[in-house]
């Protein structure tokens, strides 16, 4: 990097807010997706908006690339660093500044933690919707950046859902307000588009989000089935019946072994197991739960556990959310795949999934989250075997392609990044992808704001996605996917 | 805009021809968008000739303006000339019920009663209920993200919308989302062109997540003895982690709704409770079920939905409604105006009738304004007579967002030939 851009960028953020050492920058070279590396040109680690700005208005005028990262635990390598350009790490920006319960609103900085909201009004009784797996370490700016959901979204939605405002600094360093404290500001909703934009449209630093009110009751269910089939066809009629659950998510047996392996959660060794949640009012739970029993037998259903107490249900839960780091008891490595189909093609794409389970001979677990159609096929293998890696990835690619014949979608929350980029002219057309850069124009014209992501590019799509690593974080258990 | 020696009947042959059939014809006074005659009114069957005209339209420069059931026309800034009416009403049917996934995705010029009617064979609806859903299309409903009380519980058409084919200024057909439910591929452009008020492009379909129709229905009836009961009466039903699917205060009425839709035990259990929980307020509580709670809606909803009023859309805190509603009673008495007003008390969101000398209305719209720092609250005109919208700004302040949106909107339309003066601010 140009020395006296460095020093510019010392003058902004402070010498303790920027990093040049090659060997401190290692730590940034990825996000949780680690199989794509760039060691950033430099890191500058802001305390405040006004800094942000600084920073973005020097990259405006230098013409030179900027990424923002938050805790690195995105999936689709949406905060890879750009070699020529400066990373901007959010997390010191981690400050509460708002709580107004009789509003149900907070605000905060991006770099706080999304279990840190909840934690922080729960004792009021009151809690953030959106529930990533990665939530204890994963940051709101990188959640308003992918539009994170969780298991919960079924009935609660997204993160575009529970964002009411932000403070964003545009690409050419002017600061904007959209959206805002009380509901339904005037103009286009912008809001809406940034989220989700995968931090190419503009750096958030800070936003908004709605409260809810802790529900009256809720009760988790797990059921065990004899294939994945009749799982799937319970799921269809708890929907059909015209319940909404707060949850339903579906393992299968490769998954239900690795997290009785993992974290012994007391499942039954079945094809299937099913976890559904309800929650509302305590007469609509009780009557709404005898619906979901009385489907699950029909549907021959078996070792229905019903969790008496939060002791229980944490337990169903932690097997569930502790499927994936799992894996590594059962297989030396395994690639994850992030596809969405129609909920009722879910027969018919876990046949196909099943073929290419035999074809390639590669083990295939499943996790989903049933209700939304959301899957999370991991595709086992050993990179101690030369070819196996890029078997694995050709399968999760294949199983991409199966998603997008039933109408689903390349992605439910982990988001394109660079890694699905050049999978996009998949799902849209060319005039589909022009029209999405039409706003991109208008947010980023010089196309500095987090470059070669979301959009499939010759330079990016002439190179081949590796396969899954595990990020360290995971590696040492601290976290776990999805 | 248009070469003023094109005459109505050359626009009507040149748009025949490029479709390949009669879809345009000249004009007429019941077309009149504040008392702006269009030139001519298209009414196409198929996507692709909406594609075609516009693409026609950009090329010419004549300007074009969108229509679906027409019951927002006169929403947004007043209308400059219109060279072509382009009406959707002839692309409205359900094109997908996919009743197994709980999704649906109806063409623009639907009605939204009709929707449902589709909808409700497999019990299943849109959970919109925005004023007028005889007349109203999706396209409009979605052009405005406009809603009803039922928004407490299922949100607004930016909370539902999965998908969108729309059809741009340059006759360039496109899609954003995709038919599943949960799905982050992509700028979410649905979301976008929701709330837009066309002014980005011409919205031809759109993919909704359902609700399943709740198998019963139970509405509360609070009768307040002053209106700030209505506060505590709420903050009460919140600490009992009450799930109505309305929340609606009425004044001067001084009146409350409390609707309560699941399986019968549950909403007779709820209603009961809300009901018990008016009377410790202070307040007098009827349980209505039936004619009699689709009565108490009507009723409701008329407050405020009367033709030749002025409407304005106001958005406040929650916790500021009770105050905003004291503050206006006085305001209108020494105003001299008659006025309605019914609101989301979850959400701060009320739609306000006025009626009476028009100098009045403005100053009082103005005041409220001040009492509104942008991303506080808002006060939009929706409908009112020409002459108001002469003298006041439709939108009120936007912000500094304001110009990245004009960004947004001159790389969408950059001869801004699409539904001229209708957007957000003017856009």
């Amino acid at each position: 990097m140009d020395q006296l851009f460095l020093l510019e960028l010392e003058d902004i953020v402070g010498v303790d807010g920027v990093v040049r050492d090659q060997a401190e920058l290692i730590t940034y070279e990825s996000d949780g997706l680690v199989s794509h590396r760039s060691r950033p040109g430099v890191a500058v680690l802001p305390e405040t908006a006004e800094q942000v700005q600084g920073v973005v208005r020097l990259c405006h005028r230098s013409g030179v690339p900027f990424v923002a990262r938050g805790q690195g635990t995105g999936l689709s390598a949406g905060a890879l660093p750009h070699p020529k350009g400066v990373l901007i790490v959010m997390t010191r920006m981690n400050r509460v500044l708002d709580i107004d319960l009789a509003n149900r609103r907070i605000t905060v900085e991006p770099g706080v933690m999304n279990l840190d909201v909840t934690r922080r009004v729960s004792g009021d009784g009151y809690y953030y919707a959106p529930d990533p797996s990665s939530q204890s370490i994963c940051s709101i700016g990188g959640n308003f950046a992918e539009n994170s959901g969780g298991a919960h979204c079924l009935k609660y939605g997204f993160t575009v859902h529970h964002v009411l405002g932000a403070e964003a600094v545009l690409p050419d360093g002017e600061i904007v307000h959209l959206g805002g404290d009380a509901l339904d500001s005037p103009g286009l909703d912008l809001l809406g588009v940034l989220v989700g934009s995968e931090g190419t449209l503009a750096v958030v630093t800070k936003v908004t989000l709605g409260l809810l009110r802790r529900p009256e009751s809720v009760r988790t269910l797990l059921a065990a089935f004899d294939s994945t089939d009749s799982a799937g066809n319970a799921v269809s009629d708890i929907i059909s019946a015209g319940i909404i659950p707060a949850a339903i998510e579906m393992m299968d047996r490769t998954t239900i072994r690795a997290a009785e392996a993992a974290v012994h959660p007391g499942f039954p060794d079945a094809e299937a197991v099913l976890i559904v949640e309800l929650d509302g009012s305590e007469t609509e739970v009780a009557a709404l739960f005898e619906q979901i029993e009385t489907v699950c037998s029909q549907n021959k259903g078996w070792g229905v556990q019903v969790a008496r107490d939060e002791e229980q249900r944490g337990r169903i839960w932690m097997g569930r959310k502790a499927a994936f780091a799992a894996m590594g008891r059962i297989t030396p490595s395994y690639y994850v795949q992030d596809g969405v189909i129609p909920r009722s093609t879910l027969p018919e794409v876990l046949r196909r999934i099943r073929e290419l389970e035999q074809d390639s001979g590669l083990t295939i677990g499943n996790v989903f989250h049933a209700g939304d159609g959301n899957l999370h096929p991991l595709v086992c293998y050993d990179d101690g075997v030369e070819g196996q890696a890029e078997l694995a990835e050709r399968v999760a690619s294949e199983i991409l392609s199966y998603c997008l014949d039933v109408g689903g979608s390349l992605t439910g929350e982990h988001g394109i990044g660079a890694d699905k980029a050049c999978h996009m002219p998949k799902m849209f057309s060319e005039n589909d992808l022009a029209t999405m850069q039409l706003v991109r124009t208008a947010f980023d014209p010089g196309q500095l704001c987090n470059p070669d992501k979301l959009f499939p590019t010759p330079r990016l799509c002439g190179e081949v996605p590796g396969p899954y690593r595990p990020h360290p974080v995971e590696a040492a258990g601290l976290a776990e996917r999805l | 805009m248009a070469d003023v020696t094109l005459s109505p009947g050359t626009l009507v042959t040149e748009i025949d021809s490029l479709v390949g059939s009669k879809v345009a014809r000249v004009g007429t006074d019941g077309d009149s968008i504040d008392a702006i005659l269009p030139t001519v009114v298209a009414e196409p069957t198929r996507a692709s000739s909406v594609g075609q005209i516009l693409g026609w339209a950009s090329g010419r420069g004549v300007s074009v303006s969108v229509r679906g059931g027409g019951t927002k026309s006169g929403w947004g800034g007043p209308s400059g000339p219109i060279d072509v009416l382009l009406s959707t009403r002839a692309m409205n049917r359900v094109e997908a019920h996919r009743y197994s996934d709980l999704t649906a995705t109806v063409q623009a010029g639907a009605t939204l009663s009709k929707t449902n009617a589709v909808l409700a064979e497999h019990r299943q609806w849109l959970p919109l209920d925005p004023h007028n859903d005889e007349q109203a299309t999706i396209g409009g409903i979605v052009a405005t993200n406009d809603s009803g009380p039922r928004r407490h519980r299922h949100g607004a058409p930016r909370d539902l919308i999965i998908g969108m084919t729309l059809a741009r200024v340059d006759g360039v057909i496109a899609k954003s989302g995709g038919i599943v439910v949960k799905n982050v591929a992509g700028y979410d452009l649905a979301r976008l062109l929701t709330g837009s008020f066309g002014c980005l492009g011409v919205i031809l379909s759109a993919t909704f997540k359902l609700a399943p129709v709740a198998e019963a229905s139970r509405t509360v009836l609070v009768e307040l003895p002053k209106v700030d009961v209505c506060a505590r009466y709420t903050a009460d039903l919140i600490a009992h982690a009450s799930t109505p699917t309305a929340l609606e205060v009425s004044v001067p009425q001084g009146t409350m709704l409390v609707r309560f839709e699941s399986v019968e035990t549950v909403v007779i259990s709820e209603a009961t409770r809300a009901a018990a929980l008016a009377e410790k307020a202070g307040a007098t509580a009827t349980v209505l079920v039936g004619d009699d709670e689709l009565e108490a809606w009507r009723t409701h909803q008329a407050q405020v939905f009367v033709e030749g009023h002025t409407i304005v859309k106001l958005t406040v805190m929650p916790s500021e409604l009770v105050s905003t509603l004291t503050w206006l009673e006085e305001e209108v008495r020494v105003r001299r105006l008659d006025y309605g007003l019914i609101g989301r008390v979850g959400l701060g969101v009320c739609y306000l009738r006025l009626q009476g000398a028009i100098a009045e209305q403005v100053s009082l719209i103005l005041a409220l304004r001040d009492r509104l720092p942008v991303g506080r609250g808002s006060a939009v005109i929706r409908q009112s007579n020409l002459e108001l919208k002469k003298l006041i700004d439709t939108w009120g302040p936007i912000g500094d967002g304001f110009r990245i949106m004009r960004a947004v909107k001159q790389q969408f339309d950059p001869t801004g030939m699409l539904n001229p003066s209708h957007g957000p601010g003017g856009l």
